[in-house]
């Protein structure tokens, strides 16, 4: 698993942990964010049952977990949220941001409405410890709800699945190293997961009018700089719902 | 033995408990029809009666029986079916608990490798939630399997009924002249239905004494992996 961190200013912080080499072949590698500020903790798709112990023991290296205070998850799905009731029971009090068309699926892994904070479609506004993030939609991309966090301080940019890549077993960096080659490891999830152009476009918009310096996918490996730019005009060329005749 | 090697045939004990609970779901389930066919049964014998006037007076009397032997077997399969249906919630409930307390165990065991900024006991309280969680399942489980066993006992009791009702009825036949071959035709359609349900029933004893003898089992272990930690 590597660990590293993504931003530091003051008492505001990002890191990230991904490529975890203890992982079951079938599960899926992901990628998990915990943003630091003031002190309190965010964590960002902080992923499913199987690798909660090893998200929880190697974030707990680097921060006090028991003050993070609240969880993000950009959709439902198992591999970024799983693990929900796990860190729950360690603290009840725990605040759960998920999109609101979620809120009655996300119940079922046993979590309790008190701690769930729905973020309705159009978005909004996380504060931690006193400093905000943006929560952009990014529905149908490609979860029918589906949101990406900003960080204006940071220029940071939480896409969730957008720009993930199924990356082979020797790509050990947590950064994209040769766009090129990179699509090769996009191109067939973006076509086989995302099922909207139009979704697409008005997110690739949304991201245009911030600043972004790094944006960060929950698989495969984080855009940095000029890169950013390369995959929003990649992805903008990109026919997304178009990769099913390829698995027939 | 090692405490990996330990939990995880822990672990692997829970799968085969609730493989052996859903066996028996699947066994229970065979009653079903059974205790159709004892109700078209009784229905049968009611006509038979009928048919015979006087001379099926007698037969009448067995008839009504039949019929309440048709729905005790109902009633005893309902009852049952509840209770195998909580058993089986449980058990895989259980299956999933221990699986996270495992997790639980796992996270420990790196925390305390790591030079971390967590403290250990952060995670006490998780730990200590799905240890209590196991032991109330295993209790209410334990419940269950006895309840389980109590149900069960009383269809040994109706196959002997069924047995006894079914000489009766030969006896009927016997005696009944011209209408004697429709009476012996219930008789000995509730002779193979009640053998077919004593088989089942034999079947259904032995799946829940191999569950229970698992359950003690497990138990046991757990004691020892909840306590001691």
């Amino acid at each position: 698993m590597r660990v590293e961190q993504l931003f530091k200013k003051n008492a505001h912080n990002w890191m990230v942990m991904g490529r975890d080499a203890e992982r079951r072949d079938e599960v899926i590698d992901t990628n998990h964010y915990l943003i630091q500020n003031n002190g309190r903790g965010l964590l960002l798709d902080p992923g499913g049952v199987e690798n909660f112990s090893v998200v929880a023991s190697e974030f707990s290296k680097h921060f006090e977990l028991a003050n993070v205070e609240a969880i993000f998850a950009s959709h439902q799905d198992p591999d970024v949220i799983s693990s929900l009731p796990l860190w729950i029971q360690a603290n009840p009090n725990l605040i759960v941001y998920v999109p609101q068309i979620w809120v009655s699926f996300i119940t079922h892994f046993g979590v309790k409405l008190e701690n769930i904070r729905p973020i309705p479609d159009e978005g909004g506004t996380i504060t931690l410890g006193g400093h905000d993030l943006e929560v952009v939609p990014a529905h149908y991309l490609h979860s029918s709800g589906n949101l990406s966090v900003y960080d204006p301080q940071a220029k940071i940019f939480f896409s969730g699945d957008i720009g993930a890549a199924l990356l082979p077993d020797d790509y050990t960096s947590l950064f994209v190293e040769n766009f090129d080659l990179h699509t090769s490891y996009m191109e067939y999830f973006h076509r086989r997961w995302m099922p909207s152009n139009t979704a697409k476009a008005r997110w690739i918009a949304e991201v245009r009018k911030r600043d972004v310096e790094m944006l960060c996918p929950q698989h495969g490996a984080i855009f940095k700089g000029e890169d950013v730019g390369r995959f929003l005009s990649w992805f903008e060329n990109l026919d997304v719902g178009s990769g099913w005749s390829n698995v027939r | 033995m090692s405490g990996n090697l330990y939990t995880r045939r822990m672990g692997d004990a829970y799968d085969t408990i609730f493989r052996q609970c859903v066996s028996l779901n699947t066994e229970l389930h065979r009653l079903v029809p059974l205790a159709k066919q004892m109700h078209l049964l009784s229905s049968n014998a009611v006509s038979s009666a009928a048919r015979a006037g006087s001379e099926g007076d007698a037969f009448r009397v067995l008839t009504q029986d039949i019929q309440l032997l048709g729905d005790d077997v109902s009633d005893c399969i309902d009852d049952t079916q509840k209770v195998i249906g909580e058993i089986v919630k449980l058990a895989s409930n259980l299956a999933r608990l221990f699986s996270n307390y495992m997790i639980y165990i796992d996270l420990k065991s790196r925390l305390d490798d790591a030079d971390a900024s967590t403290s250990v006991k952060f995670f006490d309280r998780g730990q200590k939630l799905v240890a209590e969680d196991i032991r109330s399942h295993n209790y209410k489980l334990s419940r269950s399997l006895g309840s389980l066993t109590n149900l069960l006992s009383p269809i040994a009791i109706l196959v002997k009924k069924g047995e006894y009702l079914a000489v009766c009825s030969s006896v009927e036949a016997a005696s009944a002249g011209d209408h004697g071959v429709s009476f012996e035709a219930v008789s000995s359609m509730l002779r193979e239905l009640v053998g077919q349900l004593g088989e089942q029933s034999a079947r259904q004893r032995s799946l829940l004494r191999d569950l229970s003898d698992a359950m003690e089992q497990q138990q046991n272990n757990q004691g020892k992996l909840l306590y001691a930690r």
